[in-house]
């Protein structure tokens, strides 16, 4: 792929001028106006003792009379930063920018980044939880495993406010509504459907557990890793048990025929594969699809090669390709869940994100994709159809609201509206930096 | 807690559960080095193990009860009658090995075998029990504790 190599090479080389030239990507912006330096008395003292009083009497007053309604932390201590490992909390920052311009202009959501000088799990636990009072919700990124699975769990059941770990939830949403679309496709039911993971990290441990959450059979689902399939037998199950209880779990519940061996002996009769055993290409000898169903699904996930060429893939027999990649069709891509997913979270002022909320926005996502017509070739909406975002944000907001877990009980409507209404206006503030030159271009 | 399987037999171990067992045994120490370096597993591990478990299948002294389901053998309680040459009562049964394959652990299949296996102690007139498992093993700690043992000799070992 010399054009492809080239073209990382392109955007390596802009990436630093830019990030240079900008320094950095994000910056505070004021939401109020300052007529004249009066103004300071109302938006700070002594004006503002009378909102903190107000807070002090009831802290719940925070989210109306302050911006946290709107505002997370991106929280990461940079041990497992995109496909570079443990870069460090510093060099950790330009992604976490990234990610908080895309919260921002998908979503709507100001998005603080924080990156961490601590690595011990409970360190980090205890740093998240001292942030609550700041934040809206919680957005863990990059922090490799089993560490982040323990975040993810401990913070869900101690804070009032929502986190999310999106290596984790964010990939197995998007992978759960390509699933979805492809099903549909290939006339396939979600209790019937055999499931191979290949690869048993965060993010393939915590899709498999969404799969489950959407009416996916544990026993239909096999995931293998570099020791081969998980079963309940396997050897290294106590030191599982030990060091990762959710894959320990996974091999307790899934593999229902015990199948054992590697990738090929459990590819035999499956319908689906969802590959995240990073960067390939050819780390599976493509006759491993060929002995999967007809209409088989393959999603070749690891970036920026993903583990087998997707024409490899479908030359093999497979009917349907997804990747992570935007320059191969159907990309299965965060991007298309975490904005919404916090739009519709925040909006309904819920507590946590539930996995079903999570099937919630799966689910909107392939019906997107489906009123734009199904095919091999788009299976999931690109994040190019705007109007996706407030649509999975309301029906997020409005899952939230029936598991009581939404502070805010409004309709599915009402959110969409909302959700509508400050997305278009977090695009349309840049737009107009841009138009009157507040926002440079870039050189 | 779940109730326990209607289908598991507790039963002595035979002579025809020596590989069974032999397999645990091997688990079992495996598990133990996950606790404690000084704990590592000798390379020819299943030799021993088959050795050990086929030794103790012909010793009077020692008590192998096993965990059968439809014919497998899931989990052993492996106790060593020893004595005690300074203090009274001058017999106890130890419990050595003891693992539960792990799809069948919470299930109250350990409390079982302990009760089988406490059963044949007093049979044979014992009436002390003790047990020896790694120090950090938390899950080993609580079970014995909720079984109504209490720590009576410590073991500390270093490197030389």
């Amino acid at each position: 792929m010399p054009k492809k190599n080239h073209d990382t090479e392109k955007y390596y080389r802009l990436a630093i001028r830019y990030s240079r030239f900008y320094g950095g990507k994000i910056s505070v912006v004021p939401n109020v106006p300052v007529r004249s330096l009066k103004d300071f008395s109302v938006w700070y003292t002594p004006g503002v003792a009378a909102v903190s009083k107000a807070i002090e009497r009831n802290s719940d007053l925070s989210f109306e009379l302050t911006s946290r309604w709107n505002t997370i932390a991106i929280v990461t201590d940079g041990t497992r930063v995109l496909g570079l490992g443990n870069v460090g909390p510093q060099a950790a920052m330009p992604v976490m920018e990234g990610k908080a311009l895309m919260f921002k202009y998908l979503g709507g959501v100001n998005a603080v980044p924080i990156t961490l000088g601590v690595h011990d799990q409970n360190k980090i636990f205890d740093t998240v939880k001292a942030l609550e009072p700041s934040f809206g919700g919680f957005n863990l990124e990059d922090i490799e495993s089993p560490k982040c699975f323990f975040l993810l769990d401990s913070l869900r059941g101690k804070l009032s406010v929502p986190v999310w770990h999106d290596d984790q939830q964010g990939t197995a949403g998007a992978t759960l509504a390509g699933l979805f679309g492809a099903l549909k496709l290939t006339g396939r039911d979600v209790g019937q459907t055999r499931v191979v993971f290949f690869g048993a990290g965060a993010s393939n441990i915590a899709t498999a557990r969404v799969l489950m959450a959407a009416g996916f059979k544990a026993g239909n689902i096999i995931l293998v890793d570099k020791k081969g399939t998980l079963h309940p037998e396997r050897e290294d199950l106590d030191e599982l048990e030990l060091h990762n209880p959710w894959k320990y779990e996974l091999a307790l519940k899934t593999n229902a025929d015990r199948v054992e061996g590697g990738l090929d002996a459990a590819l035999k009769g499956a319908d689906a594969l969802v590959a995240a055993a990073g960067p390939g290409p050819d780390k599976f000898p493509k006759g491993c699809i060929s002995a999967m169903n007809s209409d088989s699904i393959v999603f070749t996930l690891a970036n920026p090669v993903p583990e087998i060429w997707p024409w490899e893939a479908k030359g093999a027999g497979a009917r349907i390709v997804a990747t992570g990649r935007s320059d191969f069709p159907n990309q299965v891509n965060n991007s298309l869940i975490f904005p919404a997913m916090f739009r519709g979270a925040l909006d309904a002022r819920a507590s946590r994100i539930t996995d079903e909320m999570i099937v919630a926005a799966s689910t909107e996502l392939a019906r997107y994709a489906a009123k734009n017509g199904l095919s091999e070739d788009h299976i999931l909406p690109d994040m190019s159809e705007w109007d996706v975002y407030p649509a999975v944000a309301a029906v997020v907001a409005a899952r939230a609201v029936e598991q009581h877990v939404a502070k805010r009980r409004m309709s599915k409507a009402w959110f969409h509206r909302r959700a509508d209404f400050i997305i278009k206006e977090s695009r349309s503030t840049l737009a107009t930096l841009v138009k009157n030159k507040l926002i440079r271009m870039p050189p | 807690m779940a109730k326990i399987d209607a289908g598991v037999k507790f039963r002595d171990a035979r002579k025809g559960d020596a590989d069974a067992v032999t397999d645990l045994v091997v688990r079992l120490k495996r598990l133990n080095e996950e606790f404690d370096t000084m704990l590592k597993v000798r390379d020819d591990v299943r030799e021993q193990a088959k050795a050990y478990v086929t030794n103790a299948l012909k010793d009077r002294d020692s008590i192998i009860i096993v965990a059968e389901r439809e014919g497998r053998v899931m989990g052993f309680v492996k106790v060593e009658i020893l004595d005690r040459i300074f203090n009274e009562p001058g017999t106890e049964g130890r419990v050595q090995e003891f693992y539960i394959m792990p799809e069948f652990r919470k299930h109250e299949i350990g409390t079982e075998l302990m009760r089988h296996a406490l059963g044949k102690l007093k049979q044979r007139g014992i009436h002390l029990v003790s047990a020896e498992f790694p120090s950090q093993n938390r899950i080993s700690v609580e079970f014995y504790a909720k079984q109504g043992f209490r720590p009576i000799t410590n073991i500390h070992a270093k490197m030389l």
